[in-house]
Formats: C-alpha cells, structure tokens, sequence
C-alpha cells in the first residue's frame, strides 16, 4: 500500500521535528520539547505496541516454532522436533494440499472477476444521472451489514436443491430443474453469496473514486468531441485504476484466506464437524480441518505459514504490475 | 439517419440498459431477503412444497416464539451485546489515542510503524489468529472473554487508520493554542480532538459493534457452547429432536439477529459510508 504522502500541508509532516531544534531547555524534567513529544508519541501508542509484540509477534513466532513440532494441541509431554516434515508432507504426502489450493485459485477466478466488474459497472451507472441514485446506493449496501451467518441461512432458501426459489425460477423454463447450488455445483453458489455480500462496499468506494473525476476534464474532452466511450477509455477507466488496483489487492487476499464462507455455508444447521462439498473444498477449510479436526497442529500451522508466504509473493507480484497499469500523478523517475 | 437522431436513440438505449441493470441487480439483492421474511413464517411442511409459495398459507407467527423457546437465544444476545459494547468502547477508545499519536506527533519512528500498522491489514486474519489460539489455550484463556479485551486494548489497525486520516486534517494552530495555555497532550486530545471528531468516533463504534456481533470465527474456535456468542448459536441450534434443522424457525432467529444492525445501519448511513470511503481510497 502506498503510504499516503501528505507533506505538501505544513502541519503535518516534518514541521514539528523543526521546533526541536529551536526549542529550548523546558523546566521539570529537563527534557526538550522534541523528547517530550517523542515520549508522548510512544507513551500514546503503547497499547497497540504492546499488543503488537504480545498479540501478533510473539504468537506468530510460537507458530512458526510449532510448525517444526508434532504439537497435537493438548499436553506438550509428547512435543517432539520433527524438523521440515510438515512442510515436506505439505509439497509430497498430501494430496489434499494442491487439490485445495486448485480449488482456491478456481475460487478467484469465479469471484473476483465477477464481484470487481459487477461493482464497478453498478457505480458507473449511478454515477450518472439516474432516479432513485440514493435508495438504489442504499440498497445495494444493506447485505453487506448481514452478518454471514444470516446472509448464508437466507441464501439457503434460495439455492437449496430440491426447495430453492432459484431452481424454482429455472424451472420454469426447464421443468425438472434441481441443481445442487449448495453442493455439486456450491462454486457458482457461493460466488452468487459473496458477490451479494461484497457489492456495496466496493461499490461505494468505487462511487466516491468516480465523484473525485475533475468535470472540467470530462467536459473538455466532450468540447474536444470525444463520445461517451472515449471519454471512459481514455480518462475516467486510467484515473479510477489506482482505486481498482487497491481494491484488487484486498479482494485477491481475500480469496486466499477465505474460510468464513465455506465453513459457516457447511455448519449452518448440520454441524460443526461437517465436511464441505468437494466444490469448495479451500484451502483454508483443508488447515482448519488438519488444525480443529485432526489435531494435526503443527501441521496445519506450517500450512498456514506457506499461504502466508505465497500470499505475500503474490502481493509483491501484484504491487510490481502496478508501474505498468496503475495511473499516478507522482512524478516517474527516468523518462 | 442524421446525427443528432442516432445519438438521442442511443441514449435512450444506454439509459434502458442502466435503469435494466439497476433494477435487475436490486432484484437480485431483495430476493434473499424477500424469501428468509416470508419462509420465517411458513410451517416447515411447507417449506418443501413444489412449486413454490412464496407467501405461506397460514402465517405461522409461533416461530418467531420458538426462536426464543428452543435456545437461550435472549441469554445469548444479552452476553453478546454486553461483550460488544465493553469491546466497542475500549477500541474505540484505545484507537482514537493511538490515531491521534500518528497523527499529530510526526516523531522518530512513527513513519515505520505507520508503515506496520497498514501492513498488519494485509495479514491474513487466521493466519495470527490460529497462533493465538495456540497461545491463549497454553495460558489457560480459551473459553474466556479476555482474548477480546486483550484485542481491543491494542486498537484496530482499520481504526487507527481511520482516525488517523481524520486527525491529519485538523489546523496545527488548535493544538498550539492549547499548549501555551498550559494543556498537556492528552488533554489536547480529549478536549480538543476527540469532541470534534464525532463522526469517525460514530464509524469506528458502529464497525466494532457490528464486527463482535456478526463475528463467527473467532467465537466458534476460542469458546466452549456454554459460553458462546449469539453468531455461532444461532448456527448450531434450531434442530428438532431427530436432528432435522427446521429452517423456518432459523430464519426466523436470523432475522431478529441481524435487526439491530440494519435499523443502525439505516440511521447511521452517511458516516457508515464515509469510513467505508476512507478506508478504500487513501490507502
């Protein structure tokens, strides 16, 4: 993410470390102005440093040891270093792990085209001028306060197989119609239930993006006699890809560390135990199930340590594409 | 056919093709909706009836009784909203300071860990949550409500940012006002920033709130059924005794379950949306 340069507003940046070399010697404890505000900064943020080290540092580390282990979860008289097996296992002995990262990748291509393209072109349109612009906004955002356990209770009268209101509707033109939305064919279905649950907020953000379009650019190229098309091409789609290219980066590490939609798509009123369709068999449901269900903890943390670094190369992919689609109105270096 | 006639029509025809897309896509989004309201009051006989009703026969207006009969579910709710309302306060709270710190106090080594607390967004959320719970179960806090606590002392990384942006924009000469009649900093900062910062504070509370109370994961891994939160017991329960789920009676306890969110979300629309906006644009 590129750190937001604000230097250009005086009191933001830069200024308060100028007063320290004019300030003086203050009575008490015989700090400097800088120092002192130095030790405000930190005595500020303190929590979150704390929580930093204790909460996410310390326990991920922990982690990285126990992927070295055969740690079962319970008691740790039986903990013994295995040294890379899990990891080797990962790569050689199980089967499950590519399959479940095919499914995964599989799991993108279906949602992120779909959820980018969809919530895109619905903020197109209300960008114009439409009736209605405020209700359909409103509208379109309302899933996204369901909580996942009620959008999924609620999706599943609509795609159960032999009682759902969508085979009821296919089935008006094909009689007969009973497509297992929730099991042979759950890709499409849970795409259907993410796609209605992510719309609004990318749509809202993509909405704001297309409101910060200077008019006079668009009204000089309508002077200039570009149609509606070229005026798209040629400024509105280059000066949105900035906010394209960061919702791009959150959805695509969303995709690999989905676990919430298949998992509660799967206990939702079975159990918790329940295995998912081989549909969306995830990577995420393979860890949580070597983790909660088999115990396998070491295991299952060296798996999540292996997302993690390809999720992070991924990202770093990602981010280095940037240069060649990605508008900037920063000065580039070389040309 | 001349030119101003063809590019009328082929308004007319774009403007067809929104108004197709709006409605068709508002459909899409109604209909869930639509069929948990009327399938919330259908007999659970009725439920497999092919075709379809889409309005029930006979109302059954007894689920939303046994919504409240077969589970704890008013128990629950009360132990949830309680645990929301602690946690919403403090990481409020505890970020609003944090926010302020990197806002207003340009300090040696507050770019990098800006930089980290950004960055932390990016981690996968299981990725530190599974280690936690490795930890939490080692010191004996599993089946607790302090690994909640613990959390919302150290702020919100999405929060933080949010106030962050906020209190960028605020005038220095506020601030230096204040330290020359004697202010010390936190003062500045609940006195002076915190008042005028009511809408971030009315984002950052009602996306905590609605966090803890949607939240399914972190409940169903760190607690045992009896202590529970409302998300996961809403999932688990509304079996009859042969374990057949009666989903009528489950939509109807989802629908109950998910009211408070929707009337806030109504209410607090505009600031909702404007930290919704925040988080994705200046990034």
């Amino acid at each position: 993410m590129s750190s937001p340069t604000v230097s250009h507003k005086p009191w933001q940046s830069g200024d308060h470390e100028k007063n320290t070399a004019v300030s003086t010697k203050v009575e008490g404890r015989g700090l400097t102005r800088g120092q002192r505000r130095t030790v405000t900064f930190y005595l500020f943020i303190s929590p979150w440093l704390l929580g930093f080290i204790f909460l996410t540092t310390i326990p991920m580390l922990l982690g990285f040891l126990t992927s070295f282990t055969n740690y079962e979860g319970l008691s740790i008289a039986n903990l013994r270093f295995v040294g890379l097996t899990n990891y080797v296992r990962a790569f050689t002995a199980d089967p499950e792990v590519g399959f479940s990262l095919g499914r995964t990748l599989l799991w993108g291509l279906f949602n992120l085209p779909t959820w980018l393209i969809l919530s895109f072109a619905m903020a197109l349109i209300l960008n114009q001028n439409v009736r209605g612009q405020g209700f359909f906004r409103t509208l379109y955002y309302l899933p996204s306060v369901v909580p996942v356990v009620a959008a999924i209770t609620a999706w599943k009268v609509i795609l159960d197989k032999n009682a759902g209101w969508l085979n009821g509707i296919i089935d008006l033109f094909i009689p007969g119609t009973a497509i297992g939305w929730l099991s042979d064919y759950a890709m499409p279905g849970m795409t259907m239930i993410a796609v209605w649950t992510g719309l609004g907020t990318a749509m809202v953000i993509f909405l704001a993006g297309l409101q910060n379009i200077p008019d006079e650019l668009v009204e000089a190229a309508r002077i200039d006699g570009a149609n509606s098309f070229q005026i798209f091409r040629y400024i509105t789609l280059p000066l949105m890809t900035p906010v394209i290219f960061l919702q791009l980066v959150m959805g695509l590490i969303g995709v690999f560390q989905q676990l919430n939609l298949p998992l509660v798509l799967t206990q939702v009123g079975i159990s918790t135990g329940a295995v998912p369709p081989r549909q969306i068999y995830l990577y995420m449901i393979h860890v949580y199930r070597q983790i909660f269900i088999s115990s396998r903890w070491g295991y299952g943390i060296a798996l999540l340590w292996l997302l993690f670094i390809g999720v992070f190369v991924l990202t770093l992919i990602v981010f280095w594409t940037e240069k060649y689609w990605v508008y900037s109105d920063r000065p580039e270096e070389g040309r | 056919m001349d030119y101003a006639l063809r590019a009328r029509l082929a308004k007319r025809f774009y403007r067809f093709l929104s108004y197709t897309l709006l409605i068709g896509v508002a459909i899409i989004i109604i209909m869930p909706l639509a069929a948990m309201a009327t399938t919330s009051i259908k007999q659970m006989s009725e439920y497999n009836v092919w075709p379809i009703n889409i309005l029930p026969r006979v109302p059954q207006w007894s689920n939303y009784a046994a919504v409240f009969e077969m589970a704890p579910y008013l128990k629950v709710a009360l132990r949830t909203a309680a645990l929301g309302i602690i946690v919403t306060i403090i990481v409020t709270a505890s970020s609003s300071l944090i926010g302020f710190a990197f806002a207003r106090y340009p300090v040696k080594g507050s770019k990098p860990l800006f930089f980290i607390v950004v960055g932390l967004m990016i981690i996968p959320y299981i990725v530190v949550l599974i280690p936690q719970f490795v930890m939490y179960s080692r010191l004996h806090l599993t089946n607790t409500y302090w690994p909640w606590i613990f959390g919302a002392v150290a702020g919100n990384s999405f929060y933080i940012f949010l106030f962050r942006q906020f209190f960028l924009s605020f005038p220095r000469e506020l601030e230096d006002a204040a330290e020359v009649d004697g202010a010390g900093p936190f003062r500045i900062f609940w006195q002076i920033f915190l008042p005028n910062a009511k809408p971030v504070i009315a984002a950052v509370m009602i996306f905590a709130f609605s966090y803890i109370w949607g939240d399914y994961m972190t409940p169903l891994i760190l607690l045992n059924d009896d202590k529970t939160l409302l998300s996961v017991k809403i999932a688990t329960s509304y079996s009859n005794p042969q374990g057949v789920w009666l989903i009528t009676i489950a939509l109807a306890a989802n629908l109950i379950y998910m009211l408070p969110l929707v009337i806030v979300f109504f209410l607090a629309q505009k600031h909702i949306l404007k930290g919704v906006v925040t988080s994705g644009l200046k990034g």
